[in-house]
């Protein structure tokens, strides 16, 4: 072992303790502790692999009271998500150079991205969830102290919403934990000990608890009311974060937690999860179509294509979960490219409405560029990434439930409804007379530099998923059905 | 050395030196301070050397329960002690006889002992608030606060007439009839009066936002600590009694009111006040599951986490309030920046109260649910739950005024204690890596 695995959560937590005490130079340290950060995780990632392609690393400490221990482990699922956090936490530092702000927002960030790393290791469900909950409160920070003008509501409610679905998600483990013991004799929060078996008639409501937990911060429309405030107001690296990764916690406690406890009542649950998910896709859709603020339709964007994920993941065929997890980095990508592009807008402009601005495309033709470039990655355009976790995850649902596959062909279709409208009216319709767009200066090389990487990664992933799917598919592969 | 009731006699020897040293022209402000830090501190050292066992007498009891509540009302009590106007010494000698008074309680071993451990608490406290802050809102929190009192102390006593005429017994009983029932039912009445539970919580916000806030602090945790342990000994005492079983709603119950009561308030201290009736929601939650589930020993540990946890948080919530020289939340606005460090303490404390991880408020909520889990309370723990969710609200919102919004008013003109804000917030944290500090609490499994 190259690397412990506590280091991956501990560079980031270092670097905001770092970043908290530099003061005027905190923004150099974030750059290092983001780089040194993402060094780890490809140290662990590509060189721990064990030859066999499965990668599962443990770590464990002493068992504390009621069977509390450390424990940490990570297959490729884990590794890849914690890739993802380590990415785009290096490009929300890069993109957000030039902003004055003070050393606490690189320290929000670096410990953001501590908490959400510590997230996708934790074995232990007591560790899962205190990092589940450590990562509100940069993040409450994050849009109260930098959002912009509605921002102090958008914080509470932020912080509100999603604290409801842990507060359900914890009663669920601690009657899990009980139970466990009341059975067996032995107190442990090991997940791979812990069986829901002993539940016996408290097991659905145990499964609902869980689920819910996790459906406010997917988010599963109905629960879904605080995503396009926080979105809207958080900063725009906020927003790449919030999108790019948080909202995967929801998909990956799914994934890590509930499925693989609750095997047969998740299964029976499909109808509803899976047609609340096809419902999300459509509904998300159609509020995206009726926004005029670009922040905003990309935010409840995002509730569509979570939706997608979930239809995949649900679906538990081997293409869907594959698909599904893929879409997750997919979304990850294109939407952190989306929101850095509106936040860029915004900070020349102070605009982001759809009719702010019009014939961008001769004023900013980069922007323009990478903003269709995006848009079409977004909507499932094949070549890019977005088609290949779309495409994968419909077909799983196909195999499963084929009435939520239909339905979330259509949502594909209405991706394609408020996206492409939306890139039309900012970047080639004639300027009106409110339009901001001759403020609007072309992307300078920082930001150019950060979404051709981020384009780079769409177009590997669209033209080349196979090395992505494999990465993935050892650690869904004890989900299929 | 080992002396049966050294905390008692340290205390009654402050009160005694306090009263003294008051005979003087001009007493020394100093040493009347150093007399009563001297008497707590002191009061906690004897409590962990105390023998353990019943006092041949039956009249006072010293066990693991007392001797923990006696630390507890120490920690509770300290930042008073440490703040306590030295020119005043008849306010040292009210706040020394009130912990006496709560150090009997924790120690009462049968009925009437704990009637006058009771009324020994609580007359001090009347003139402790009454005297905390001049001025006429402070004498009329007082009457109110010596009616409520009066009223506890007149159920108790009608309680045990009427157990005692059952039971014929001052103590412990096995079988009661429909008469002891009720009795207990009326004591028990008592000690949730004291607790401030929903229905019986109308006269505690008033207290609370006329005293000082040193004081506040000091009632809302080593009166209330006291308190959570007067109604676990009626647990025991009557284990029969069917009052348990309605615990857990009671609590959950004014668990939920207090939160949500705390919504719409403005000033300060009656929002801490009706916060702090929430916690009592949950302490007597705990209790319920304690009693209900046989009363196990992680029951205690569970409560007495709480209450530890309790005890900095609102202290340190006080103590900010003191500092910063605020009564309202609008005052609070953009204090952050100006009064930078004790902000950051106040706001951890303000996320520990919301039951946020990873502070020690967390572990304590996580813990109290979880016993009420275990002893199959499901709804109530879902309540208890809810009810922390809503205080969260303006937890954050308190927050938000601090950090995000613009300052009004004028600068603030900051007293002393920052010290003990910054403190009780480093405490908070370190109990949150309770899973290595729970380890070696005795009692607890650790496997």
């Amino acid at each position: 072992m190259i690397l412990p695995l506590t280091t991956l959560w501990i560079v980031p937590l270092i670097g905001a303790a770092v970043c908290s005490m530099m003061g005027s130079r905190s923004k150099h340290a974030a750059l290092i502790f983001s780089a040194a950060f993402l060094a780890a995780v490809g140290i662990i990632g590509l060189l721990q692999r064990p030859t066999e392609g499965l990668l599962v690393i443990n770590e464990i400490g002493p068992a504390w009271a009621y069977g509390i221990s450390y424990r940490l482990s990570a297959d490729s699922l884990s590794i890849g998500l914690i890739g993802l956090t380590a990415f785009l936490n290096l490009i929300c530092v890069i993109a957000s150079w030039e902003l004055e702000v003070s050393a606490g927002y690189w320290a929000c960030f670096m410990a953001l991205s501590a908490a959400l790393t510590g997230v996708f290791l934790a074995r232990d469900l007591f560790f899962f969830y205190i990092f589940w909950e450590a990562t509100l409160v940069p993040m409450f920070f994050i849009i109260g102290l930098w959002g912009s003008s509605n921002r102090l509501h958008a914080a509470v409610k932020f912080f509100l919403f999603t604290f409801l679905g842990s507060v359900l998600m914890l009663l669920a483990l601690l009657a899990l934990v009980s139970a466990h013991h009341r059975a067996t004799g032995v107190w442990t929060w090991d997940l791979a000990v812990l069986d829901a078996g002993t539940l016996g008639s408290a097991a659905p409501l145990v499964f609902w608890g869980l689920v819910l937990g996790f459906a406010v911060k997917i988010p599963m429309v109905p629960l879904h009311t605080w995503l396009p405030d926080a979105h809207t107001e958080a900063p725009a690296a906020g927003s790449v974060m919030l999108a790019g990764v948080m909202l995967k916690m929801g998909v990956y406690g799914l994934l890590r937690v509930a499925l693989p406890l609750f095997p047969i009542l998740s299964w029976d649950a499909l109808p509803i999860l899976g047609g609340l998910a096809a419902f999300s896709t459509i509904y998300g859709a159609l509020c995206a179509m009726a926004q005029t603020d670009l922040k905003r339709m990309i935010a409840y964007s995002s509730i569509a294509h979570l939706g997608f994920c979930l239809l995949g993941v649900l679906s538990r065929t081997s293409q869907g979960l594959t698909g599904g997890a893929l879409q997750l980095v997919n979304h990850g990508l294109t939407t952190g490219a989306l929101f850095l592009m509106v936040g860029f807008l915004y900070e020349r402009s102070h605009k982001r409405g759809l009719s702010d601005f019009g014939d961008l495309a001769s004023r900013a033709p980069y922007l323009a560029f990478f903003f269709g470039f995006s848009t079409l990655a977004s909507i499932g355009l094949p070549g890019l990434n977005g088609f290949v976790g779309e495409f994968l995850s419909l077909s799983g649902a196909l195999s499963a439930l084929p009435v939520l596959a239909f339905a979330g062909m259509f949502g594909v279709t209405l991706a394609a409804a408020y996206a492409l409208p939306a890139f039309q009216a900012v970047f080639w319709a004639p300027a009106g007379s409110g339009s901001v767009s001759a403020k609007v200066t072309d992307l300078n090389y920082r930001e150019r530099a950060v979404l051709w990487t981020l384009s780079g990664l769409m177009l590997w992933i669209g033209l080349a998923p196979r090395p992505w799917l494999a990465w993935f598919e050892p650690a869904l592969r004890g989900l299929v059905r | 050395m080992m002396i049966p009731l050294g905390p008692q006699a340290a205390l009654a020897t402050g009160v005694l030196g306090t009263l003294s040293l008051g005979l003087m022209r001009r007493p020394p402000a100093l040493a009347l301070r150093a007399l009563a830090l001297v008497a707590v501190v002191s009061s906690m050292i004897f409590a962990v050397w105390a023998p353990i066992g019943a006092f041949p007498s039956l009249i006072i009891l010293c066990d693991a329960k007392s001797i923990a509540w006696q630390c507890l009302i120490g920690l509770g009590s300290l930042p008073l002690a440490l703040w306590l106007d030295g020119e005043d010494d008849v306010l040292v000698a009210l706040f020394l006889g009130a912990t006496l008074g709560m150090s009997l309680l924790v120690t009462a071993a049968n009925l009437p002992m704990l009637f006058i451990a009771l009324e020994f608490m609580s007359l001090p406290a009347y003139l402790l608030v009454a005297r905390s802050r001049p001025g006429s809102r402070g004498v009329e929190a007082a009457i109110k606060y010596f009616f409520a009192g009066g009223v506890a102390g007149a159920l108790f006593l009608l309680g045990l007439s009427m157990y005692y005429a059952d039971t014929r017994s001052l103590a412990a009983a096995a079988a009661l009839s429909p008469l002891g029932q009720a009795g207990a039912t009326l004591m028990a009445a008592a000690a949730l009066f004291k607790l401030g539970a929903f229905p019986l919580n109308w006269w505690l916000p008033d207290v609370y936002e006329a005293a000082a806030p040193e004081v506040s602090g000091f009632l809302s945790t080593a009166m209330k600590s006291a308190a959570v342990l007067f109604l676990m000994r009626l647990c025991e005492l009557a284990p029969q009694a069917k009052f348990a079983a309605y615990l857990p709603a009671i609590g959950a119950v004014t668990a939920l009111v207090g939160s949500v009561m705390a919504l719409r308030q403005e000033r300060l201290q009656r929002l801490f006040a009706y916060s702090s009736i929430s916690n009592a929601g949950l302490l007597i939650l705990g209790v319920g599951a304690w009693a209900l589930a046989g009363r196990p020993a992680d029951g205690v540990i569970a409560l007495l986490f709480f209450l530890v946890a309790y005890a900095l948080m609102s202290n340190g919530t006080f103590a900010f309030i003191k500092y910063a020289g605020i009564e309202t939340r609008a005052q609070l606005k953009g204090r952050g920046a100006m009064l930078f460090a004790p902000s950051v303490a106040f706001t951890i404390l303000l996320f520990s109260l919301g039951g946020v991880p990873p502070t020690g408020g967390f572990i304590a909520k996580l813990l109290l649910l979880w016993r009420a889990v275990d002893a199959n309370l499901l709804w109530p723990a879902v309540l208890g739950g809810l009810s922390a969710l809503i205080s969260l609200a303006y937890y954050l919102g308190m927050t938000r005024e601090l950090w995000f919004e613009a300052p009004q008013g004028p600068e603030p003109k900051p007293d002393s204690g920052a010290a003990l804000v910054i403190a009780c917030a480093v405490g908070v944290v370190l109990l949150g890596a309770a899973p290595w500090l729970m380890s070696s609490f005795s009692g607890v499994p650790t496997r």
